[in-house]
């Protein structure tokens, strides 16, 4: 694979084409992990494992330079990591997820699939210990963290199973993370983030006080930072009965500041609470995505 | 503020369009699932109070720019203090004084060339909407187009008649009066002669007069006022502007020249007549050329009769025997029976009975029968009339009272005291055969049938007081030579110079003269405070000032350009408003 047809910089629907979650993510994963100098997460041991042949982009401070010596070729020193991570990665199964504001974009909901599933193949790969937890207004499926063979498979049987909920209560499902988390670990939430902010902020600061590492991917279609329609329309949100009547075009640039003005009220109230928060459109490279986290 | 199409104004039913199209538009909106619903109701809410402006704005532009766009095609006149070009719909009539005093010429130029070009000013801003009466010295309003009144105006000359300017103003104000448009207006174009303005108009609430005021000074002018004939001469009264020297005047038989005077106005000469025989007599008095030609001569005529033979009986009373032996005495009849030299001279029998070869018409014998004294002959009267053909009688007495008479002038207000009421016989009464000529309450008094001529009272004080007035002996010469053949009195018309006789058969039984009126002649112009007093408050202005005045008091000018420039900074605006990013 070139460097010109490395998936992890497709355009994610393109990609997404290509085939199941698992050739996606794998594919991306491989280009993403290619075009890194050094893996993105590094573990905590020194401790040798196995030598790997040399592939551009890794370090060459993990070169050994006594099998270059003895046998010319180029090899890397792989370590064991002393204390395992654990990830759990939640995944936002609502109604609101499963929209897509132009046929030829993903849905919110199959991006956060893609992306979590290549997140979790990184970090099985790192052998970091790998769950998946989907929710809507309840958790749906739950994936505890795992690091032996067939993990990601499990995982990825956990996205596909999830349906396309209703409602989203990301508070409650948060919550009910905390106990399946008893160890600390690394916490990553794919959602549209449309639910109560200063709940799912109680939750996530919850978790980040149990000294869990969190990461927030604010997903949203381009379709929804931009407000474009008919003249007048009716808008109804998916998730309840909601509805309001507007003119888009006369309401473009309230909407729009509105947008600018939540996703800095998100970035704000996560980075003082020590939350790492990345906002994510659905048509941006899976790498990309992938790279905010390196 | 006034328009020139009132029912495009239904067209402002339009205006209430874009708040319906707003309301419909809002009902049936095409409805898509919006996941951060959230973010558009928290937008909406910031963004409520502009929007509602904004809407509310964008429905008045959009409403204004409608009314704005009707309003400009019901074409909308406001009121101007300049000079707006179109007025209000307005009810004119203009009154054209083409009397003979406006072929006056001033300055080298006649009077009326200067009225008509003031005229044509007004006319030719007539517009569609306006009625207008064009009121010449005829005093006949036409109606018409403006380019029919224009070619009316062009066609216009001289009319020998005096307009009443006072009489015509009033027509004309009523007139106006009963169009039920917005403006009525007189407009007075004469040249304002002093003597045309006697009385006061009194025009109706709303009409405006404006009257062209007369320029400079009077001109100098003399004019033939009044040609009287008399016994062997004529008197001529000269008129015209007062303080115009002295002129010849000429006196003329046909072509012949028999009599010249200097005469200024307001003088009186007598010129002589010569000696002429019996028959109708046409001459002319003549004035030299001056500023005003048609008033310069003036026709005349007079009758030389020939002397009637007269014969009274002793009935006939003492006043009538003393007036005929005046008559006798003067030539102006003959008593006894006609010589042979005197063949063809009619004779006239006066008496309670028709004489001998009276009765029938064109018999050269005729009779002057008055009442019996005594009622008792009454009878036998009336038989002897019914014998001669006479389809008139004496009837029962008649109250006292005034005479009145048409066609003997002299006889009115004579007072009789006692008379019998003359009665025609019914079925015999022709048109032709009888005239009434002198009347008591409206009763015949004087009446001729044939050649006969019956009286209602006897020729006496006892019963009537003409034989005490001068009328007396003229009358009674009227009676032998005049009202027996069935003669009129000379009467006097006003038109062009001329005669005309009136004729009976082959007989010329009267002539009417005709002249101008003599106050035509006096040029001086009325004062502009006696002009307005008169035309009842009119604007009396020089001709710019007429010019600029006429329609003044209704003028509009047409805001549709305005209101049209309004609906495009409208337009402008909504637009503006409307694809503005909020």
């Amino acid at each position: 694979m070139t460097s010109t047809t490395r998936l992890d910089l497709l355009d994610p629907a393109e990609v997404a084409r290509l085939g199941g979650i698992e050739i996606v993510a794998a594919g991306v994963v491989e280009g993403f992990l290619a075009g890194l100098h050094r893996s993105p997460f590094r573990g905590f041991s020194v401790e040798f494992t196995e030598h790997r042949a040399y592939q551009p982009g890794d370090e060459p401070r993990y070169l050994d330079w006594r099998m270059l010596a003895r046998s010319d070729r180029l090899f890397v020193k792989q370590f064991e990591e002393e204390t395992n991570l654990r990830a759990m990665i939640l995944v936002d199964a609502s109604r609101s997820m499963a929209w897509r504001g132009a046929p030829e974009r993903l849905t919110k909901r199959a991006y956060a699939d893609r992306l979590a599933a290549a997140l979790a193949l990184i970090l099985l790969r790192q052998r970091d210990a790998t769950g998946l937890v989907t929710f809507d207004q309840a958790v749906r499926q739950v994936v505890p963290a795992r690091v032996k063979a067939g993990q990601w498979s499990r995982l990825v049987r956990g996205l596909l199973a999830t349906p396309d909920g209703r409602g989203t209560a990301a508070h409650d499902a948060l919550r009910h993370l905390t106990g399946l988390l008893a160890r600390r670990g690394l916490v990553v939430l794919i959602s549209d983030m449309l639910f109560d902010r200063d709940l799912a902020l109680t939750a996530l600061r919850y978790l980040r006080h149990r000294g869990h590492q969190v990461i927030v991917f604010h997903l949203m279609d381009p379709a929804e930072a931009e407000l474009v329609g008919p003249p007048e329309v009716r808008f109804r949100d998916p998730e309840s009965v909601a509805s309001v009547v507007v003119r888009p075009r006369e309401l473009a640039r309230a909407y729009r500041e509105t947008v600018r003005r939540e996703i800095a009220a998100w970035r704000s109230a996560c980075r003082r609470h020590g939350i790492a928060y990345h906002h994510v459109t659905t048509d941006l490279p899976f790498g990309v995505a992938l790279r905010l986290l390196a | 503020m006034s328009f020139l199409h009132p029912l495009a104004l239904l067209g402002l039913a339009a205006a209430a369009l874009p708040a319906l199209l707003h309301l419909l538009h809002r009902r049936t909106p095409p409805e898509l699932e919006f996941p951060p619903l959230r973010y558009l109701s928290d937008a909406e809410r910031r963004s409520a109070r502009r929007l509602r402006l904004r809407h509310l704005l964008l429905l008045l532009l959009r409403t204004a720019l409608i009314v704005a766009l009707v309003l400009a095609a019901a074409r909308p006149l406001v009121s101007t203090r300049g000079g707006g070009r179109v007025h209000a719909p307005t009810a004119l009539v203009v009154v054209l004084d083409n009397s003979l005093s406006a072929g006056a010429v001033v300055d080298g130029r006649p009077v009326l060339d200067r009225l008509k070009v003031a005229t044509r000013t007004v006319l030719r801003r007539l517009a569609v909407a306006d009625r207008c009466w064009l009121m010449l010295a005829d005093g006949v309003a036409r109606a018409g187009t403006a380019e029919a009144l224009l070619s009316a105006v062009d066609s216009a000359g001289i009319d020998p008649r005096r307009l009443d300017l006072v009489a015509a103003v009033t027509r004309a104000a009523a007139l106006v009066d009963a169009e039920p448009l917005p403006a009525r207006e007189v407009h007075v174009v004469s040249d304002l002669q002093r003597t045309a303005l006697t009385g006061t108009v009194q025009p109706p609430r709303g009409v405006r007069i404006i009257a062209l005021a007369a320029t400079g000074a009077a001109p100098p002018n003399r004019g033939i006022a009044v040609v009287r004939p008399t016994e062997r001469a004529v008197a001529v009264t000269i008129g015209g502007t007062p303080g115009t020297p002295a002129g010849p005047v000429t006196l003329r038989l046909r072509t012949r020249e028999v009599g010249r005077a200097l005469a200024a106005p307001q003088a009186t000469v007598t010129l002589p007549l010569p000696s002429s025989p019996p028959g109708w007599w046409v001459g002319e008095a003549e004035l030299a050329p001056d500023e005003l030609r048609a008033d310069d001569r003036r026709p005349f005529v007079w009758r030389v009769p020939p002397a009637a033979r007269v014969s009274a009986g002793p009935t006939v009373g003492a006043f009538l025997s003393a007036a005929l032996a005046v008559l006798t005495e003067g030539g102006r009849v003959a008593v006894g029976s006609a010589p042979p030299s005197a063949a063809g001279a009619p004779e006239v029998t006066f008496g309670e009975r028709p004489g001998p070869g009276g009765g029938a018409a064109g018999t050269a014998s005729a009779s002057v029968v008055i009442p019996p004294a005594d009622a008792a002959l009454l009878g036998p009267a009336n038989r002897a009339l019914a014998a001669h053909g006479v389809a008139w009688r004496f009837a029962a007495p008649g109250t006292p009272g005034p005479l009145a008479s048409a066609t003997l002038g002299t006889l009115a207000g004579v007072q009789v005291t006692r008379r019998y009421r003359l009665e025609g016989v019914r079925g015999e009464v022709g048109r032709d055969s009888a005239v009434v000529l002198a009347t008591v309450n409206g009763e015949p008094w004087l009446v001729r049938a044939g050649t006969v001529v019956l009286v209602g009272s006897r020729l006496d004080t006892g019963w009537t007081a003409l034989p005490a007035t001068p009328a007396f002996v003229p009358f009674v010469d009227a009676l032998a030579n005049r009202l027996t053949r069935g003669e009129t009195e000379i009467a006097e018309a006003e038109g062009a110079p001329r005669v005309v006789f009136t004729l009976r058969g082959a007989d010329t039984v009267g002539a009417t003269v005709y002249g101008p009126d003599p106050r035509e002649s006096d040029l001086t112009p009325a004062s502009r405070a006696l002009a307005r007093r008169v035309l009842g408050g009119a604007d009396v202005l020089n001709d710019g000032e007429f010019a600029a005045a006429a329609f003044a008091g209704t003028r509009r000018a047409d805001a549709s350009g305005v209101l049209l420039v309004l609906a495009l900074l409208l337009a402008g605006a909504e637009l503006g408003v409307a694809t503005l990013t909020p």
